[in-house]
């Protein structure tokens, strides 16, 4: 064995390390260190530094880190996690309020369809017959509002000229008292020797504000 | 004896990411000493490797998701942190002061191993360590690693090569380089120079 190999065999501890090299070599490291001075002198030398490692590692061995440290650590640790729960509380909060508005939303607009939908129904309840036949009433006729008044029998309206069915879907029913010869204005057939009476009509009145239908309650 | 599945350090480590203030205690305190003495070993400087260690859980806390279980295990995910924060701190301050301080404690390092000896035998011990602390915190923080992990952690060849990241031979040979010059150290120290190859 040259000492170049002693150097790297030879200094190996006992123990652990020492039982990784080969025994033959470990014998012939012995052998070596017997025959050369200088070697011995280095084994000797390793020996004394091994002891001050030794030495230097009994007063490290139970070292550990300070109280402060554990507590500064979970000091830093608390606030961090807490922030993340506030954080995830104001996150949940906020989608709980977002959602409570939608909701609220979606049940207003529901009720609202529904009170439309309603309104509507009342608003069909006025039937009107858009067919119904213009009274065909000439002056000496007199049966002409007869005939008006036996379609309102039935509560239904009668179209006044120019009126669309469509256009009375969202009316109001006005009832006015009005001479008879006012009903020409509407484009009705009066008879003229009643046209000063006095009679009570119902006007379907539309949105725009003008008749679109009428009826004489009996 | 195996580690129950709820003291084992991966669950220990999950439960602290979800804000488990005892599990993280627990990785804490299972982890804290060795980590520490090998920031003391390589820094030499108690403050130093206080720091070394409330950083290195700092990282944990903050980016637990870093650790991948596929990789090795948490104690030697967290030596890994450590030492890079240590070679940080070598390489922003080559030289510490020896090692005289109290570990922040108000307990001085040695005080642990004074009641296991008489005075005679602490007392020559002493004197002992503080040469060879002199001489290990003046090797190049390769080769002191290498000491610190083959000499003072008493870790296997194995052992040391999977924590410094380097395969076995690096670490045999920084050994021995770290050998040499350790004594070579500790000779000029005594005044008693016996071989020069080992200053070579």
């Amino acid at each position: 064995m040259k000492c170049e190999e002693f150097e790297a065999i030879g200094l190996e501890r006992s123990g652990l390390r020492m039982s990784e090299v080969d025994a033959a070599l470990r014998d012939a490291a012995a052998e070596h260190a017997a025959r050369c001075p200088s070697c011995a002198a280095l084994q000797e030398s390793w020996q004394e530094t091994r002891l001050a490692l030794q030495a230097l590692r009994e007063t490290t061995r139970d070292a550990h880190t300070a109280q402060r440290v554990e507590m500064r650590l979970r000091h830093e640790f608390g606030m961090r996690h807490r922030s993340r729960r506030a954080r995830a509380i104001a996150i949940f909060a906020a989608w709980t309020l977002a959602t409570a508005a939608v909701l609220f939303a979606g049940v207003s607009w529901w009720n609202w369809r529904l009170t439309q939908t309603q309104g509507g129904a009342t608003s069909a309840g006025n039937t009107v017959k858009p067919n119904a036949p213009t009274p065909a009433v000439s002056p000496s006729d007199a049966s002409d509002e007869a005939t008006l008044v036996a379609d309102n029998q039935g509560g239904d309206f009668t179209l006044l000229p120019g009126s669309l069915p469509q256009e009375v879907d969202d009316s109001a029913i006005v009832r006015v008292g009005m001479q008879r010869g006012a009903l020409s204005a509407l484009g009705l057939p009066v008879n003229e020797e009643r046209v000063s009476d006095w009679i009570q009509v119902d006007l379907l009145v539309g949105q725009d504000g003008l008749p679109k239908a009428v009826r004489l309650p009996e | 004896m195996s580690i129950p599945e709820h003291d084992r350090d991966d669950v220990l480590l999950r439960r602290a990411a979800k804000g488990d203030d005892d599990a993280f205690t627990a990785l804490y305190r299972r982890h804290q000493a060795a980590l520490y003495r090998f920031a003391l070993r390589m820094t030499g400087n108690a403050w130093a490797a206080e720091e070394v260690v409330q950083d290195v859980f700092m990282t944990l806390m903050r980016e637990p998701k870093k650790y991948d279980a596929g990789r090795g295990l948490v104690g030697a995910f967290l030596f890994g942190i450590t030492r890079n924060r240590v070679m940080k701190h070598l390489e922003r301050l080559p030289r510490e002061v020896p090692l005289e301080e109290s570990n922040g404690n108000g307990v001085h390092p040695q005080e642990a191993a004074v009641n296991r000896f008489t005075p005679a035998h602490w007392a020559e011990q002493q004197e002992r360590s503080e040469r060879v602390r002199a001489a290990v915190l003046d090797l190049p923080a390769e080769f002191r690693e290498a000491i610190v992990l083959c000499e003072l952690e008493e870790l296997s060849y194995e052992e040391a090569a999977q924590l410094s990241g380097c395969p076995i031979g690096t670490i045999r040979s920084r050994l021995h380089r770290g050998r040499a010059l350790l004594m070579a150290k500790l000779e000029i120290l005594r005044d008693t120079p016996r071989r020069v190859s080992a200053t070579t």
